[in-house]
């Protein structure tokens, strides 16, 4: 391929494809609008509060074999 | 990763049972050898050792083949098993005379003592015990393993 094919070549592919135009950017910072839609999404209020119950039985948990001392062998044996 | 997922499903399920394990071990040599304490330890670890890994691997393969159908969460899974466990550990604990049943409670090792109006304040701990370990190892053990 000389230079006058590749020139062709240019000239039938920029003829071939639309000039790309400039993306019109918004016209205020959409980032905190997403990071407000994350915090409010319906998933985000089921995790915290599961970590927060599961937290809350991890410690009665602690408290039970606190106060029965007996009852941790008895885990131990069903672990 | 789609090989064997229920070999995969058996050793994440027996995973927490053998860590506890060498712990097991350990109180039994402190207690028994060391301390020469008179309590039948050694014959409480039969099923601890024997049947409970065994059936916590049996338990995830479970929740593996049945959750597809179910859609149980695996905490919720693995909170159902001291339903058997705990009749079954208790009639083994009896045979082995580990647990002895008296007029006002029951007796594990011939040392703890735990009055029957606090059995059910222990079965609900052991529900909330087995929902957290399912939960958050075993649960987890199955992710890394690419079977959850």
């Amino acid at each position: 391929m000389n230079a006058h094919d590749e020139d062709r070549l240019k000239e039938l592919l920029q003829q071939a494809l639309p000039p790309v135009e400039a993306a019109p950017e918004p016209g205020r910072d959409l980032w905190p609008a997403v990071l407000r839609r994350l915090d409010a999404s319906p998933a985000a209020t089921p995790l915290r509060f599961w970590a927060w119950f599961d937290g809350a039985l991890l410690a009665g948990l602690a408290v039970f074999a606190a106060f029965l001392p007996a009852s941790i062998p008895v885990f131990l044996y069903y672990l | 990763m789609n090989t064997h997922p229920y070999l995969r499903a058996y050793l994440a399920g027996v995973f927490v049972p053998t860590l506890v394990l060498p712990l097991l071990l350990i109180v039994f040599i402190v207690v028994r050898i060391v301390l020469q304490v008179p309590v039948p330890i050694e014959r409480g670890m039969i099923f601890p050792m024997a049947v409970v890994p065994s059936l916590f691997g049996l338990w995830n393969m479970l929740y593996m083949c049945s959750h597809p159908h179910t859609h149980l969460p695996i905490g919720l899974h693995g909170a159902i098993l001291p339903l058997i466990m705990a009749p079954v550990g208790a009639l083994v604990a009896t045979c082995l005379h580990v647990l002895a049943f008296g007029a006002h409670g029951v007796t594990w090792f011939q040392a703890a003592y735990v009055p029957y109006m606090l059995i059910a304040p222990c079965f609900l701990a052991a529900l909330a015990g087995y929902y957290l370990v399912w939960k958050y190892i075993v649960g987890s053990l199955n992710r890394v393993l690419g079977i959850a």
